[in-house]
């Protein structure tokens, strides 16, 4: 049987691994209805501790009362940024090398600490940070099934989904609704529903899984191989020649090269589920590259994800931009998730032979 | 005392390949110093050094300090294992502190300038067993016959 999530033991295991002894004691102090919606921890050299709290900004004192005021609160010195620094990289900077260039290091339950500091170059590529000055420990949480109705209408047959574009400017949880499409096609949905498929995910930032030590720590269902840490183009590739995948997931499509590789997985038989930063259809469109993957002979689905005053919503549509459905905000998921009312979705489940590994070409009528 | 001294110089042989494997381990592979300490004193070839970088890994594991640190520890609790003069430990001791501290490229200077470090420090063990080995050899002869001749 599953474990449910234990946002508690998580931030504990978190606060006794990494944190300096001040401020794992200045954390610890924070009420149990703050800390329950403790987002990010933001460590400053020199600067009072901060915390964000569903959104918003507290400094934090040492023994954990929150206030907007900076005065009261706890001033980190250098060391313990240095020392968290050195905690983070678990005492070896260099296994973490290629992370510390990217910016963040992905920690033990999936959680993200990101860096700044002095950026060192070698010609045009950065080759270092050092001079440490600030950290930003941001906690992850996986919102199981925040996809499940949108998935309803990815469906093709019982072994089969469409090939799928989720479109959204940043912040609006392209990447959150992937992690749960994801795990969705790989475990399979209802009582033979929906079988499952055996999926690939291309993890280039390592967002969706969060490896750590080449373990998952998000649940991406049990059919999934994760190529972390990879290029899209070269990742697509190796999944193609190695794992036999039934689907590709890759977060933000951008490059010319991503296009090439995803024409190659569609001419593979192999189905595509993919996000990219958009504020819609058309603008998708005009990309340079990968903006063609949106028309004839591309995407058959369409996922818009956005937000109006703070809510969350999603539409998805055919490729041709026909909407499935709109989403009312009485609909909203406690999660800050919107639930999809179904509508018109009758051709959702209509059989269709070609299944995601069989077919010789990627498209097949809907 | 001569034994010691050419169990000296083997020791000092053997951490110049233990510290050959564990170049591998942070330069190549990239695993973190825990793991690589261990990994290391798993090694059957690892001799008197097996138990000592086994703990090492250990303590860093579980008391998430930086690898001086655990070094100081563990030589402070198993170094009488080790048959390393004083001249030596002191030799060796700034090293660990440098491991783990920056990015492969250092770490590979690091290691390397140990290397050469610990390559002086057998020269000596050999020229001492040359030298004092042969002196506590010839003391053993002749404290022998000096008894002898007392009986006779």
């Amino acid at each position: 049987m599953e474990r449910p999530y234990d946002r508690t033991e998580s931030l504990n295991m978190l606060l006794s691994t990494y944190l300096p002894d001040r401020i794992r004691k200045a954390v610890k102090g924070i009420k149990d209805h703050y800390l329950k919606d403790l987002e990010e921890i933001r460590i400053r050299s020199g600067l009072p501790l901060m915390g964000v709290f569903s959104g918003s900004d507290y400094f934090i004192s040492e023994d954990g009362v929150l206030s907007h005021n900076s005065q009261s609160a706890l001033t980190v010195a250098p060391k313990e940024v240095n020392s968290l620094f050195l905690l983070l990289c678990e005492q070896s900077v260099y296994a973490y090398q290629e992370d510390i260039i990217r910016g963040f290091i992905t920690l033990k339950g999936g959680h993200r600490a990101g860096i700044c500091g002095t950026v060192v170059y070698e010609g045009d590529k950065i080759k270092a940070i050092k001079d440490i000055s600030s950290i930003n420990i941001r906690f992850s949480r996986q919102v199981k099934d925040c996809a499940k109705d949108i998935f309803q209408k990815l469906i093709r047959n019982r072994q089969d989904i469409y090939n799928t574009l989720i479109l959204s400017p940043p912040r609006c949880g392209k990447t959150t609704i992937l992690r749960d499409l994801c795990r969705l096609i790989s475990q399979g949905v209802g009582n033979d529903r929906f079988r499952g498929l055996r999926t690939a995910v291309i993890d280039e930032r390592s967002e969706l899984a969060a490896s750590f030590r080449g373990v998952p720590q998000n649940d991406l269902g049990p059919r999934t191989d994760v190529l972390d840490g990879c290029r899209k183009s070269q990742g697509i590739e190796m999944m193609l020649r190695g794992m036999a995948p039934q689907v590709i997931i890759v977060d933000e499509l951008g490059a010319k090269e991503d296009a090439d590789a995803i024409r190659m997985a569609w001419n593979a038989g192999v189905r595509i589920i993919a996000t990219a930063h958009a504020f819609g259809l058309e603008d998708f469109k005009r990309r340079l590259g990968v903006g063609q993957l949106a028309g004839k002979d591309g995407f058959e689905r369409i996922v818009l994800l956005g937000m109006d005053n703070g809510k969350r919503w999603a539409k998805v549509m055919d490729a041709n931009g026909n909407e499935y459905r709109a989403l009312a905000e009485s609909y909203r998921m406690p999660d800050g998730f919107c639930r999809v009312r179904g509508c018109g979705n009758e051709d959702v489940f209509e059989a269709c032979g070609e299944t995601a590994c069989t077919g010789k070409t990627h498209r097949n009528s809907s | 005392m001569s034994l010691r001294l050419v169990e000296r110089q083997r020791a000092l042989a053997k951490l110049t390949e233990i510290l050959l494997n564990l170049r591998n381990q942070i330069c190549k592979l990239g695993i973190p110093l825990f793991m690589a300490f261990e990994n290391v004193g798993r090694e059957s070839n690892s001799g008197v050094w097996s138990d000592i970088f086994i703990e090492c890994g250990n303590v860093m594991r579980q008391q998430h300090i930086d690898a001086g640190e655990a070094w100081k520890k563990v030589i402070k609790k198993m170094g009488n294992s080790v048959p390393l003069d004083d001249s030596d430990w002191h030799v060796l001791s700034d090293f660990w502190e440098l491991l783990g501290k920056s990015d492969r490229e250092n770490q590979e200077s690091i290691l390397d300038l140990e290397k050469e470090n610990l390559e002086m420090l057998e020269k000596r063990a050999k020229e001492a067993i040359n030298t004092k080995g042969r002196l506590y050899r010839n003391l053993g002869v002749l404290s022998g016959a000096a008894v002898v001749i007392l009986l006779l």
